[in-house]
């Protein structure tokens, strides 16, 4: 049996709001230093998802405002403010837009403080870590 | 391992079977898990997939209730079957089977390839968690308890999860086991095999399982310094158990 329900639209690959949760745990680095981890050669994708105002609401005390504005930021996807904005519809449409539709189709991401590489292949980040690592 | 001992005893060939896995299991749990488990999902992840898009009702239950907005994990998601997707949450997957990501990947799930003793999120980080049948593949109680210490570390104080396991008291199983440490097979026909490993041959697979007894799940979970046992039952040969890390 194939999987014949996906409809074009629903091409997944790692969200930023995904991005926003990952962190470097090799053993005995500092996964606060080196949050978040540099994205190298990304190949970004846009896909469109329902713009939804309460599950944003829900959302933004989630989310590292430093780290998404540093992700932003050297993607160059936009200058967010160092403070988080008021949770308006227009902000909350700014924020669907970046960490819901915007996806690493590949690339990698680099810990800076270790320097251990994680690939994205085919939109899948790879978090295995070797043996001597965990 | 075989060991044939004719040589030594005159009435003629002796074989004699031990259970080499027994012992590999504890003296080298993490290369155990790669043999039978790691290994075997990746050979079988397709045939797996097409087998399991049933959810069970506690499961769906669960995840119906929790609130909008909410981060979920789904630590050791397979194919994501429970993930979705679903408009008022965040789902996250991970799964240390490449091959299953693959899958979970091209229904359009969120996923990451991660080991389960060493996720890769950060502390306090999701709102609620699911670990469906899952932790039983640990080869030993220590890992299997490690494996939920670090699910209550990337759980936020108050967060909840999900666990279910595998029971030995099964009901609708009609061979029962009688330990609870067990190879089960997994048979693939050549049909599916071929589609699993390109391989033209029928084959057979064996997957570890630890089988929990009554009161097993919720006692290791106790044993986690942060969580707290809020909910238990049995449904479906499972045991399982809502988990609540302490604020």
């Amino acid at each position: 049996m194939r999987y014949f329900s996906l409809s074009a639209t629903r091409v997944n690959t790692e969200r930023l709001l995904t991005h926003n949760m990952l962190q470097c745990h090799v053993k005995n680095c500092r996964p606060n230093e080196s949050f978040p981890l540099t994205i190298k050669d990304p190949e970004l994708e846009r896909t469109e998802a329902e713009f939804n105002p309460d599950f944003m609401r829900g959302l933004v005390p989630k989310l590292d405002w430093t780290a998404l504005r540093k992700t932003a930021g050297a993607l160059g996807l936009g200058d967010l403010p160092a403070e988080m904005p008021e949770a308006t519809d227009e902000f909350l449409q700014m924020l669907h837009a970046l960490v819901l539709e915007t996806r690493v189709v590949s690339g990698s991401m680099v810990c800076d403080v270790c320097h251990h590489v994680f690939p994205i292949t085919n939109g899948i980040p790879n978090m295995l870590l070797q043996a001597d690592e965990v | 391992m075989i060991a044939r001992v004719s040589d030594q005893f005159p009435w003629g060939p002796v074989r004699i079977r031990i259970e080499s896995w027994r012992c590999c299991r504890l003296t080298d749990p993490a290369r155990f898990e790669q043999d039978h488990v790691h290994h075997v999902y990746d050979a079988i992840a397709e045939h797996f997939s097409d087998t399991r898009y049933k959810g069970w009702p506690v499961v769906e239950d669960y995840i119906a209730a929790l609130p909008i907005g909410s981060i979920v994990g789904d630590i050791g998601c397979g194919n994501g079957k429970y993930m979705g997707p679903y408009d008022h949450l965040a789902f996250l997957g991970c799964d240390r089977s490449g091959a299953l990501m693959r899958i979970a990947h091209e229904r359009g799930h969120d996923v990451q390839i991660a080991d389960g003793l060493c996720l890769p999120y950060r502390s306090c980080v999701l709102d609620h968690a699911l670990s469906i049948a899952v932790i039983h593949h640990f080869a030993t109680p220590e890992r299997r308890r490690a494996a939920l210490a670090e699910i209550a570390r990337v759980l936020r104080p108050g967060g909840t999860a999900l666990v279910f396991a595998w029971a030995l008291e099964q009901v609708s199983r009609k061979r029962a086991f009688a330990v609870q440490d067990n190879l089960v097979t997994w048979k693939t026909t050549a049909r599916q095999s071929r589609k699993a490993a390109n391989d033209r041959t029928a084959s057979t697979y064996e997957r570890f399982y630890h089988m929990f007894v009554q009161g097993e799940l919720q006692a290791l979970a106790a044993e986690v310094p942060a969580l707290d046992v809020i909910r238990d039952g049995y449904d479906r040969d499972n045991w399982w158990v809502v988990v609540r890390r302490r604020a």
